[in-house]
């Protein structure tokens, strides 16, 4: 017994400085065999990856935002975001409000990664800060929010709907619980219909579009709120389009309320987002542990 | 302001970006979902970034599952090329894996069709 355990342990210290010495090949942000998911803005997307979204910004309903998000990897798959932002706000009838929102940490882990069926699943967990904020526009209370998101492609459709392959759905389902018992807790729910012309050109039949034509992506977001104790959804609806090059992305999309209670203006939402897995691939763009630093 | 301080920091990542990304399929030949009357007698492949030759490969089968390739595939630079043997009209499957120099794997897969003369 004692000679089979040394052997075991010393098959598994073969093992493992064999895996130190082999390449290892990194799975990055938005990959899932032969499908590439952008990022979205409006809701967030499954995947654990270096990225930086800088600015966002976000206009109408009486009120401007411009914030930020950038994701860290800590092992493959797990990672920890920092989310912020300032606002500018300016209702009909009440005094402006400026200055920085509540920041939010969300871990998060991409459990899921199927190539075959272009299926991703991740769990999150969002601390938004209460306090860390300005008074005049942050709650002095903290809210938790744990989260489900996941992300699945149709190239798997048959030949006769061929043409519908580069579509993919993202989605997030999440329920935020404020840290003050007078607040409603909701029900988060976003998403993303999206439809790739890269995956198009390159998977299904080429269209000969030129390569600027090619990275773009038609969407429809949506990000909506439904209060578990009080008060109706709200929430809007974004039709838009990205542009995703090899370092950056690029985004904007309409913001369309879907009732009253979520506003009367249509505004804007647009973006500026690194890659940061493929700006710095050897720093600061691998996990901290178990990377290919 | 807005969009002058987007352009700015678009411009700056540009400048500054590394040349190192993922590989993604630039242009083949045959492209995908191309109709053929000549039966092509190798695949090429360019990708838009240096792929690592260990770790890059293609593949094509025809529609029973039955590889056709007439050698080993050929990565150099950002490039695949995979001869074929004599293609009967049929439908074929080009399957691909790619891995960038810094380590990024994707992959993809696509038909084209030789008609028959």
């Amino acid at each position: 017994m004692t000679k089979a355990f040394f052997t075991l342990h010393a098959m598994g210290f073969v093992l493992l400085a064999l895996s130190l010495c082999l390449p290892q090949i990194a799975h990055a942000h938005g990959v899932v065999g032969d499908r590439f998911f952008p990022a979205t803005i409006a809701s967030d997307d499954p995947f654990a990856a270096d990225e930086l979204a800088l600015p966002t910004i976000g206009l109408g309903n009486h009120e401007e935002d411009y914030d930020f998000e950038y994701t860290k990897t800590i092992f493959p798959h797990v990672a920890v975001s920092l989310e912020g932002g300032y606002v500018n706000a300016h209702p009909p009838g009440g005094p402006n409000a400026t200055g920085w929102d509540n920041f939010e940490i969300t871990p998060m882990w991409q459990f899921v990664t199927d190539a075959d069926s272009e299926f991703v699943a991740s769990a999150g967990m969002g601390f938004e800060i209460g306090g860390s904020g300005s008074k005049s526009v942050a709650d002095r209370f903290t809210t938790y929010t744990p989260e489900f998101l996941f992300g699945k492609g149709f190239g798997g459709l048959p030949d006769s709907m061929a043409l519908l392959r580069p579509l993919a759905v993202t989605g997030v389902l999440a329920y935020s619980i404020p840290g003050r018992s007078t607040e409603s807790k909701a029900v988060e729910w976003s998403g993303a219909l999206e439809y790739s012309l890269l995956y198009l050109q390159n998977n299904v039949r080429d269209q000969g579009l030129s390569e600027f034509v090619a990275h773009l992506t038609p969407l429809v977001e949506f990000a909506m709120s439904s209060p578990t104790d009080a008060g109706g959804t709200t929430g809007t609806i974004n039709p838009g389009i990205l542009w995703s090059g090899q370092y950056i992305q690029l985004g904007v999309e309409a913001v369309i309320p879907v009732n009253h209670a979520s506003g009367d203006t249509v505004g804007a939402l647009m973006q500026l987002h690194f890659y940061v897995d493929d700006i710095l691939p050897q720093s600061l763009g691998t996990p901290i542990f178990g990377g290919n630093r | 302001m807005i969009p002058r301080v987007m352009l700015v920091a678009v411009a700056i990542a540009g400048v500054s970006a590394p040349a190192m990304a993922h590989a993604f399929l630039d242009r083949a030949d045959p492209a995908a979902g191309e109709n053929l009357q000549v039966a092509p007698t190798r695949i090429e492949l360019h990708f838009t970034e240096p792929l690592e030759p260990a770790f890059s490969a293609v593949t094509v089968t025809d529609e029973s599952g039955r590889d056709v390739s007439a050698g080993p595939t050929i990565v150099g630079g950002s490039e695949m090329d995979l001869p074929l043997k004599l293609l009967a009209p049929g439908r074929y499957r080009v399957t691909w894996h790619a891995v960038s120099v810094d380590t990024h794997r994707t992959e993809g897969k696509y038909n084209f069709l030789v008609l028959p003369p």
